[in-house]
């Protein structure tokens, strides 16, 4: 597991096109409302998804984002859509009225159309802005301190498995193939113990600073 | 050892007395911790790990009476703990306040805690948010707290930190920005667990002199010895949770026999200072 692949966590991607500049809640609802465009045009409805294909290119364009960067996301992410698209594939087939490979590759766009909507999103928003557009919004504050909390300590999980990792190399004797099966789950079993630790001791800072159940935020 | 304290015309900073406290594993912790320190009184925590003083230093808070935090946080390598039963012991006073649940806000705002690992302090996406977590919880208003969060990072020289996500900052950053997030909340008591541990020399050296130039009454729990002969004139040697000695730095950490009896060794520069002194006298 690599780190960069939490690179648009950063929030350091600040102000380069005129996409960043946006409202981070005006981005929200426009990316969601893409989305839900996307989710309700009906199968085999080509030259919409086309239209909405091209407003998805233009906004790639305008954010200045690497389009390498994002199929390299995207291909990721594709084979995991396209096994579960296959698998549902076959009776929106019988359904519809349309062959196997149609309904799978209409699945897949749509999919990717979403999926490469939301990249975008993440691009131009840096991860604060985001969550702030979604408090906001009026989105649960539970649900912004869980995400925000995840973006603090995913970093810091990362570099502990990274050192557990090291450590675990460090005493082993063979020389290709990645950890093994057992070991992985035993590191992820450490990994829980000691993030079950932490939560502990940040909760008591937290109670330390009078912290009463209520987050609050520094910005409106 | 007798106690140096002056009587104090206020009501001194700590006062600990006969101060319990079982791990809810049932493993007793503290067993009758008696201590006094007086305002803007800096003294020292020492003693073996596992000797009470992290424990010691939550109970300040009231972190662990009937807390769910309970003990974890005190200990840094043992198992979670299955249910957070503790013991009350109200047996603390923060500036002659009692250290419960009634007063439990009040005593948050006046103890000030640094934790060991900075990373369980600084949980706020920014810097800025994370300085300002204690304020906007004290009830101040936004505006308020941005400008004395900007102000207390300012003091621990970190000024332009204040929109870096905390993950890309250093050891030592890390731990100065914990600091300005406890500042922030005003203390008159500060308890620092392990400042200087970790740090490289030049990040020791700059956070012990801001320890230093801070006015409130500190505790410090620490095995930096040599740090204690600096700037800690007392010091209490804790160990088994009951106090063993407590009085005059240069004193507790200059008998060696002591020292020893509890985990600990003579601090190189006491240790240096009698052979040059006894090689002089030949």
């Amino acid at each position: 597991m690599s780190l960069d692949d939490f690179g648009s966590l950063e929030g350091t991607n600040t102000g380069r096109g005129p996409l960043h500049r946006l409202d981070a809640r005006v981005k929200l609802v426009a990316a969601v409302a893409f989305v839900v465009a996307v989710a309700a045009v009906p199968l085999g409805s080509w030259r919409a998804l086309g239209g909405l294909g091209l407003i998805l290119a233009v906004l790639i364009v305008l954010s200045g984002a690497s389009p390498l960067r994002l199929i390299g996301r995207w291909l990721g992410f594709l084979l995991l859509v396209g096994f579960l698209a296959a698998l549902t594939a076959g009776g929106r087939a019988a359904a519809e009225g349309m062959s196997w490979g149609m309904v799978v590759l209409n699945l897949l766009v749509k999919n990717s159309l979403a999926f490469l909507m939301m990249m975008v999103l993440a691009e131009v928003t840096p991860w604060n802005k985001l969550l702030g557009g979604m408090r906001r919004l009026g989105a649960p504050s539970i649900l912004i301190a869980t995400l925000s909390f995840m973006q603090r300590y995913i970093f810091v999980l990362g570099d502990e498995l990274a050192r557990m990792l090291t450590a675990r190399r460090a005493r082993s004797f063979r020389s290709r193939g990645g950890p093994g099966f057992a070991m992985l789950s035993s590191l992820i079993g450490v990994l829980l113990l000691r993030a079950l630790e932490r939560e502990e001791r940040v909760h008591a800072a937290m109670t330390a600073r009078g912290w009463d159940g209520t987050m609050r935020a520094l910005d409106d | 050892m007798a106690t140096t304290d002056p009587t104090p015309p206020s009501p001194p900073a700590i006062r600990a007395q006969g101060l319990e406290y079982h791990y809810p594993d049932g493993r007793h912790a503290l067993r009758g911790v008696d201590l006094e320190i007086a305002a803007g009184e800096s003294v020292a925590l020492v003693g073996p790990n596992g000797a009470g003083k992290s424990t010691l230093l939550l109970h300040l808070n009231g972190l662990l009476p009937g807390g769910r935090g309970a003990a974890v946080s005190a200990r840094h390598h043992g198992p979670a703990p299955a249910s957070p039963r503790s013991r009350r012991a109200p047996s603390v006073w923060i500036d002659g306040l009692e250290v419960v649940d009634r007063n439990a806000r009040e005593v948050r705002r006046k103890v000030g805690l640094l934790f060991q690992d900075p990373d369980d302090q600084l949980f706020s996406p920014t810097v800025l948010e994370d300085v300002a977590f204690g304020p906007l919880n004290l009830g101040m208003g936004k505006e308020e707290a941005r400008r004395l969060a900007r102000e207390c990072l300012e003091r621990v020289d970190l000024p332009d930190a204040e929109d870096r996500p905390p993950h890309h900052l250093s050891f030592g950053e890390r731990k100065r920005v914990c600091l300005a997030g406890v500042l922030a909340c005003g203390p008159s008591v500060l308890a620092l667990d392990e400042p200087t541990a970790n740090l490289d020399p030049r990040g020791r050296r700059r956070f012990i002199q801001l320890i230093q130039s801070l006015p409130c009454a500190k505790l410090i729990a620490t095995h930096d010895l040599e740090m204690v002969l600096e700037i800690c004139p007392r010091a209490i040697l804790l160990d088994g949770g009951q106090v063993v000695a407590d009085g005059p730095s240069r004193d507790v950490l200059g008998d060696p026999a002591l020292l020893e009896a509890h985990g600990l060794e003579l601090p190189l520069s006491l240790l240096l200072e009698r052979e040059i002194s006894a090689r002089d006298r030949l």
